[in-house]
């Protein structure tokens, strides 16, 4: 297991000498077992630093914000950002580069293989634990994690709270960094698309009550894609004005903008939104599992996601962010792509 | 007595072929069903996939992408990118349970009015069974 | 009016209720939200907190504000869609939810009567539920005026001793219910009064959040409005709608047009819920955005409940409900922004 002062050392290095212009990591949330992002400027707040369970964010998130920010600035500083990444995070930062969203020179990456652990998912906690009562989750020995309730230390075998995602991983180690820490080791839980089984034996029917049970819960609070790294377009076909409006714009232009999704939360406008997002993540969804995560009303987004990376994977051959040099999945073609079923 | 139901198809055609295709079975007189409101686009591989789903939002019963056979794109590559796509947004649709029926892809030449016409009478027959679609219907 | 209801005669209570619209908390997978009950004697009481706050009883997330539709090429009919509510009682409602509708009213019936709101708002009776025990870690109502029995904007407060409720009523909507079913209810005795009291002000101890000097931040956030403090407190925001949309007093709307036919024209005009913390908020058509980044519209969303609204309306636009620090993706926690407003130094 990574041990968190190799993550303190480096990041005390790269502040000090200066390359980084700050670092995101995790940190405690005072009043909450979980952690949240930090973000880290000057050696001594790497105190702050922490690497447990309960890091799910996937920080990449924050590289747009700091693009954004660099765009505003007049002199901007241009030194890198550091960034703390587990092996799926670290894929979407090659997805990023892949569409030249960044540059490699603009992130410094800390590397932190999960080897055979991972982080939890709240909804299994749940399941087991009062969350009101949960002080901390660590990391055990046997990949097991130690859970402190006030009454004392319990010790919870991985697979009860991993988060199905990290189950189904098999990118366990950074595929790209600047700096590694943890040891690359091989391994398989599970199936990878286990998650997806349930869905082949239930009929067309029984799908679409599923799905439209949840997905007409969606309040549109746009968290899913707010917090997605990959998720970075000006021009949102969900937004009320689903332009970006730049001061060149012309009105002819503003006026000739079709309207694809009404922001009114009713059926189909919810489907319009979460089919077209699942379509345009195909081939770029990682797999970080953070918009499931932070769904405020449970809606499992994932396997939308996921039944994409399944066909990208059993059709074409294709995973997400593994090389940034190679084309995008729907920006390449084979001449030999299946087609049986086109007549 | 009870009104047959008629499936409306919306179909999206390349200019160059698959609506060449269509126009020759107009010319030709060749018979197939009304249900069909043919789009022409410049190429499959321009078809967005916020067409097929508004098309369905807009009450569309089955909708039809067709282009140029493989190697004969206009646009040379067009097609092939389509196949890619709309793969993905047939595996999607079956997916969240739409009826596989209702959305297809075909390859139809300027020269080919007769495999349109096939086309379309078969669409008309595997969509009448299934009745209207209203799961992406908008509800607006 | 003040009555005692034994937990066995509330379904009773209910079906008397029959020629009202009944809404509850009703619980789907893990989430909690307050829908109209087919079968009122399911409702349970015994729920922590919904997600979405009673004001989407009274304040939809979308709601139809007119119809048009274009007979000819000159004529365009407009329709006015105005609520016509059915009576209606909702169940449950926290006093933090309650005092959020409280101030709700003010904003939609005061200077400006909103029908939409106002129509569902007269006709819609609240009845209450004290939280013995908070519904979140969060909490954090005694700390902006309110309490975990407050009555402010309630008609009926129950709150649960055990084997009964203790039902007192605020308003004569509220005594009007009771009585509807008065045969169900008995007189509280004394000591039963006592054993109220105290349950109140035990639930009260058992509120772990507090803010310190509410009073001296809400003066004092106009004075680092232009300091870095909101750049440094935003850096994590992803800018979602949970905090605002959970929120039981955020109200900002949007209103679209939602063309169904272009030719002819036929559509209709629409108010859907928005927020300060989406992007295109504040876009204005030109382009130009003025509140350009996570610090402006953190700022906006603390400026407002404790600034602007407290000089407005002399009042905080907040009730302590917690859902904005529970619910953040992100760990942002509106107790500790407030906290360290108050020891900010420039
Ligand atoms: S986070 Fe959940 S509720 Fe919010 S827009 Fe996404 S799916 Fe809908
Ligand atoms: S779609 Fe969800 S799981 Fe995929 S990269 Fe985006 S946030 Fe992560
Ligand atoms: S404060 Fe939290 S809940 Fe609110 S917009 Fe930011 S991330 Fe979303
Ligand atoms: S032009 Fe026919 S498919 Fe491209």
């Amino acid at each position: 297991m990574v041990k968190l002062d190799d993550i303190k050392k480096e990041c005390k290095s790269i502040l000090e000498e200066g390359k980084v212009k700050y670092i995101v990591g995790y940190k405690r949330n005072n009043n909450y077992y979980m952690s949240i992002p930090a973000f880290i400027e000057k050696i001594e707040e790497t105190d702050q630093l922490i690497w447990d369970p309960t890091c799910v964010y996937n920080l990449v998130r924050f590289l747009r914000d700091e693009k954004l920010r660099k765009e505003r600035q007049k002199t901007p500083d241009t030194r890198p950002i550091g960034v703390i990444v587990k092996g799926c995070d670290s894929r979407a930062i090659n997805v990023l580069l892949q569409e030249k969203f960044i540059k490699r020179e603009n992130v410094y990456i800390i590397g932190v293989a999960c080897e055979k652990s991972g982080v939890i998912e709240k909804k299994k906690l749940r399941k087991k634990f009062n969350e009101k009562n949960i002080k901390q989750i660590e990391f055990g020995k046997d990949n097991n994690f130690i859970i402190t309730t006030e009454k004392g230390k319990t010790t919870i075998s991985a697979e009860e709270i991993l988060a199905e995602r990290c189950i189904e991983c098999n990118n366990n180690t950074p595929v790209i960094y600047d700096v590694l820490l943890g040891e690359k080791v091989e391994r398989s839980l599970s199936e990878h698309f286990r998650s997806l089984e349930k869905f082949e034996s239930i009929s067309t029917e029984e799908k679409w009550n599923f799905w439209k049970k949840e997905l007409d819960k969606c309040i549109r609070c746009y968290a899913c894609r707010s917090v997605c790294p990959m998720c970075y377009c000006d021009e949102c076909i969900a937004d009320s004005i689903s332009l970006a409006v730049k001061p060149d714009t012309t009105a002819e232009e503003k006026a000739q903008k079709i309207r694809w999704v009404e922001k009114s939360p009713v059926s189909s406008e919810n489907f319009s939104y979460h089919l077209i997002r699942a379509l345009h993540l195909a081939g770029r969804c990682i797999d970080c599992g953070e918009c499931e995560r932070v769904c405020p009303v449970d809606i499992p987004l994932r396997y939308l996601n996921k039944k994409m990376e399944k066909e990208a994977s059993e059709q074409f051959g294709y995973t997400a962010g593994l090389d940034p040099e190679k084309p995008a999945l729907v920006s390449d073609f084979k001449d030999d792509d299946p087609q049986d079923f086109i007549i | 007595m009870e009104e047959k139901f008629e499936p409306k198809i919306i179909a999206f055609l390349c200019k160059w072929c698959s609506s060449a295709g269509s126009d020759l079975a107009g010319v030709s007189r060749m018979k197939y069903p009304p249900n069909v409101v043919p789009i022409t686009v410049m190429c499959s591989g321009s078809i967005s996939p916020n067409y097929i789903l508004s098309a369905f939002k807009d009450g569309a019963d089955g909708v039809l992408v067709s282009g140029c056979h493989p190697g004969d794109c206009h646009y040379i590559k067009g097609n092939y990118y389509a196949r890619r796509r709309i793969t993905l947004v047939k595996e999607l649709l079956e997916f969240i349970g739409i009826e596989p029926e209702r959305f297809q892809m075909s390859w139809v030449s300027a020269a080919e009015g007769a495999k349109y016409t096939e086309i379309i009478k078969d669409f008309v027959k595997e969509l009448e069974p299934l009745g209207p679609q209203n799961k992406l219907r908008s509800n607006l | 009016m003040q009555m005692i209801l034994s937990k066995m005669n509330f379904s009773s209570w209910l079906k008397k209720l029959n020629s009202y619209r009944i809404f509850a908390p009703v619980k789907s997978g893990e989430v909690w939200s307050y829908e109209l009950v087919e079968k009122p004697e399911n409702i349970i009481l015994d729920y922590p907190n919904t997600i979405i706050p009673p004001k989407k009883v009274l304040f939809p997330q979308r709601e139809v504000l007119l119809e048009f539709e274009s007979s000819s090429e000159q004529e365009i009919k407009l329709k006015e869609v105005i609520p016509e509510e059915t009576p209606s009682v909702i169940f449950g409602i926290r006093s933090c939810d309650a005092s959020g509708l409280a101030k709700l009213e003010k904003i939609f019936k005061g200077g400006f009567e909103d029908l939409y709101f106002s129509k569902r708002k007269n006709q819609t009776i609240l009845v209450g539920l004290a939280c013995n025990i908070p519904p979140s870690p969060d909490c954090f109502c005694t700390s902006v005026g309110g309490s975990p029995y407050s009555k402010d904007g309630l008609d009926i407060l129950m709150t649960d001793m055990g084997d009964e409720y203790y039902v007192e009523s605020v308003t004569e909507e509220g005594e009007k219910l009771i009585e509807s079913a008065i045969g169900l209810f008995n007189d509280p005795e004394e000591n039963v009064k006592k054993e109220l009291e105290k349950i109140h002000l035990e639930s009260e101890k058992k509120i772990k959040r507090y803010i310190k000097d509410i009073d001296k931040i809400s003066s004092k956030l106009p004075e680092i409005f232009e300091t870095e403090f909101w750049d440094k407190e935003s850096l994590s925001c992803i800018l979602c709608g949970i905090c605002t949309y959970s929120c039981p007093v955020c109200h900002c709307f949007d209103i679209n047009d939602e063309v169904i036919c272009t030719f002819p024209l036929k559509g209709k005009r629409v108010r859907t819920w928005d927020n300060c913390q989406f992007p295109d908020f504040t876009m204005h058509s030109s382009g130009h955005n003025p509140r350009p980044d996570k610090a402006s519209r953190l700022r906006q969303r603390i400026m407002h409940k404790f600034n602007y609204f407290n000089e407005n309306c002399m009042e905080l636009l907040c009730t302590g409900c917690g859902r904005c620090i529970s619910k953040c993706p992100v760990g942002i926690d509106i107790v500790e922004v407030l906290e360290k407003v108050r020891v900010y130094e420039k």
